[in-house]
């Protein structure tokens, strides 16, 4: 064998055992309490602008929290690992944090598509994770109904909205006759409308007329005639697209046709106002939290001033719910004892109105879902948003 | 009443832009057998070059509508000298043409993707308030769409059948090689099927684009409007419209008085039929007449 490959060994292994003894030293040194919360985000890969916008903020949160001494006596430490923008990663990561770290609690991820597997791994390792914008019913409840245990949400689902809307119209706009224009193939506009429907009609207004098309088409004059002889005062239209919302304004005008528009944040787009600005004259789109409620100017100024290149937005938003809802979990559970992630759990699925970054929250204990998120009424005028008002169900 | 007069005036507007689409389709098959896929690009290039030319070059609509014919011409007679001569001339089978024609689409919706991005743009002229008779709305765009379509369709068929590049173009639609044999010049026919190809995809895009709105994918409508060429009898120009006129006015029928959630499985199912009982098409012939 060759002589330095020898020595190199030789050296290899009094490193290791140097560094082994170092780190176990240094852990005796440490006897405070300090509890791990996990974040899995996505830092790097298609969708590296979450972890960007949120991870500063929330570290800037546990700062705080420890420099006032921590949660009940605990320091926390938030462990943040990437997920690549990857299911397969954000799994793997997830597991580590569960197993290796031993969190507390986990928060993340962003997206339905890694949270729907997570919930089922999340449930076996007994650690609760809450999710920050992953807004799939199936994320927290399992397709055949049965709750997930250990998997929390902070944003509202995907058709929570249509039932919003529904309650806006017929509460706030006194309007009683809807039209529903349904994109079938879309499943995000096939909720919203399910629920908007079933929401409206519970509180006494009538579905006038279900009209669909499909992705992709840009005809809708046969629907629009219907709807117009159908003596609607409303025309619902949650489009995935806002070409479709566009479109669907132009040739109700070119028909005459005059009603109250209505779309979901999935139009809540700029250039939907360049497309069909002056046709959607008044038109209202809801939307989520947003970065242009003005009860985030203060904060997006300090924290842009503080992270100079980085701006706040619903991820910043929604990633600080997510640790508020734990820090407030975590209180609870040293309450009664010990923190443990069941402990945390059980506080989180009890958690009622406690006031949390965007707003003040109660955990639906049957669904894991925030109830009735206030919603951002968008109006435009003069081809532009307008924010008139922060709406929730009562 | 005035329900049902609504629905056919629109189902007619419809059938007016799957017609000059529909004739592009009918045009090439007829002479050269195969289907020219890359209609469904030009439709979009079309359309593109007069936004274009009204956004960025300052045009006023003709000069820019005109622009865009220029140079959707050119882009066809290109895809001719490049992608479909030099097949026919070693004689390829007709499938190759086909999938030539689908890479020739695939590359002009990504160039078009990649140069103006995917997103929907609305195309700059203003929106004419639309008649209203008795309740019932026209569209002064459709009347207008609807009377160049048609102009610009009489002109095909009077260029085919009163004139002697015209007696050529439906020779050459029977049998090629006789035409040729005959004195016929083959490129000539080529260039000029690939140019009037050219001038209605334009037409069709920028009315398409006017009527709608403008982006990359526009194009995925010419799918419709090779269907109502089938049914009405491929290879034939009156078949073509008259297959486009009913696919237009079912699918708003359908979409009014049956279902709009269901309204392609209606309308196809409709068509399945049709062509059950006449396997060539509403007004198709046997091959040896064509055009």
């Amino acid at each position: 064998m060759n002589k330095n490959v020898q020595f190199f060994r030789k050296w290899l292994v009094l490193l290791v055992i140097g560094v082994l003894l170092v780190s176990s030293l240094s852990g005796c040194g440490s006897k405070e309490k300090v509890l791990k919360i996990g974040y899995i985000t996505e830092q790097t890969g298609v969708d590296a602008y979450v972890g960007a916008a949120s991870v500063p903020a929330m570290q800037d949160y546990v700062d705080e929290i420890n420099a006032k001494g921590g949660i009940s006596g605990y320091k926390v430490e938030l462990v943040v690992y990437d997920t690549r923008s990857e299911v397969t990663d954000a799994v793997a990561v997830a597991k580590r944090l569960m197993d290796q770290d031993k969190a507390v609690a986990i928060i993340g991820p962003s997206w339905s598509s890694a949270g729907i597997p997570l919930a089922d791994i999340a449930d076996t390792a007994k650690v609760p994770m809450v999710a920050t914008t992953a807004s799939n019913v199936n994320v927290t409840v399992a397709e055949d109904g049965t709750l997930h245990p250990y998997m929390f949400r902070v944003c509202f689902i995907d058709p929570y909205q249509g039932y919003a809307q529904a309650d806006f119209a017929y509460n706030k706009l006194g309007l009683r006759k809807a039209a529903l224009l349904t994109d079938i193939a879309s499943p995000y506009t096939v909720g919203l409308h399910q629920f908007f429907e079933k929401h409206f009609v519970e509180l006494g207004g009538e579905i006038v007329a279900k009209e669909g098309y499909t992705q992709g088409d840009t005809e809708f004059r046969a629907q629009l005639a219907k709807i117009k002889d159908s003596g609607a005062d409303l025309l619902v239209v949650d489009a995935y697209t806002f070409k479709d919302i566009g479109l669907a304004a132009q040739q109700a005008e070119g028909l005459g046709l005059k009603v109250q528009i209505m779309g979901g944040d999935g139009v809540f787009v700029p250039e939907l106002l360049e497309m069909a600005g002056p046709q959607l004259e008044g038109a209202i789109v809801t939307t989520g939290v947003s970065d242009v409620a003005p009860e985030f100017a203060k904060f997006n100024a300090d924290f842009e001033a503080k992270h100079p290149g980085v701006k706040a937005s619903i991820y910043t938003y929604y990633g600080l719910d997510a640790l508020m809802a734990i820090e407030h979990a975590i209180g609870e559970a040293a309450k009664k004892g010990d923190v443990t992630p069941t402990a945390v759990r059980d506080a989180l699925e009890v958690m009622t109105d406690v006031q949390l970054f965007t707003s003040v929250v109660t955990m639906e204990p049957d669904t894991h879902n925030p109830h009735n998120k206030p919603l951002l009424i968008m109006t435009i005028k003069d081809s532009q948003w307008e924010l008139t008002e922060t709406f929730q169900p009562e | 009443m005035e329900l049902f007069i609504q629905q056919l005036v629109s189902g007619i507007s419809i059938g007016a832009i799957y017609s000059l689409l529909a004739v592009g389709y009918a045009l090439v098959y007829s002479v050269y057998n195969f289907t020219n896929w890359a209609f469904d690009g030009f439709m979009a290039f079309g359309a593109f070059m007069a936004f274009t030319g009204i956004t960025s070059l300052f045009m006023p609509f003709w000069l820019a509508a005109l622009l865009s014919i220029v140079l959707t011409v050119i882009l066809s007679v290109g895809t001719e000298k490049l992608a479909y001569n030099p097949l026919r001339v070693r004689k390829a089978p007709r499938l190759f043409m086909m999938i030539s024609a689908m890479g020739v689409n695939l590359a002009t919706v990504n160039i078009i993707n990649l140069i103006y991005g995917g997103t929907f743009r609305k195309f700059p002229v203003d929106n004419l308030q639309p008649i209203f008779i008795k309740g019932v709305s026209i569209g002064r765009m459709d009347l207008m769409a609807g009377g160049i379509s048609f102009g610009v369709l009489a002109l095909l068929w009077i260029f085919l059948y009163r004139t002697k590049w015209g007696l050529g173009i439906r020779a050459s639609s029977i049998d090629i090689l006789t035409a040729s044999l005959m004195g016929i010049n083959n490129n000539a026919v080529a260039m000029i099927v690939f140019a009037i190809t050219g001038v209605l995809s334009s037409v069709a895009g920028v009315f398409y684009g006017i009527k709608y709105a403008v982006f990359p994918m526009m194009g995925v409508v010419t799918i419709k409007a090779m269907i109502a060429s089938i049914v009405g009898g491929l290879g034939s120009l009156p078949a073509a419209i008259v297959g486009s006129m009913i696919l237009g006015i079912l699918e708003t029928l359908v979409s009014g008085y049956i279902s709009s959630t269901y309204r392609d499985l209606f309308s196809f199912l409709f068509l399945i039929i049709i062509l059950l009982f006449f396997p060539n098409g509403l007004m198709g012939k046997s091959s040896d007449e064509k055009l």
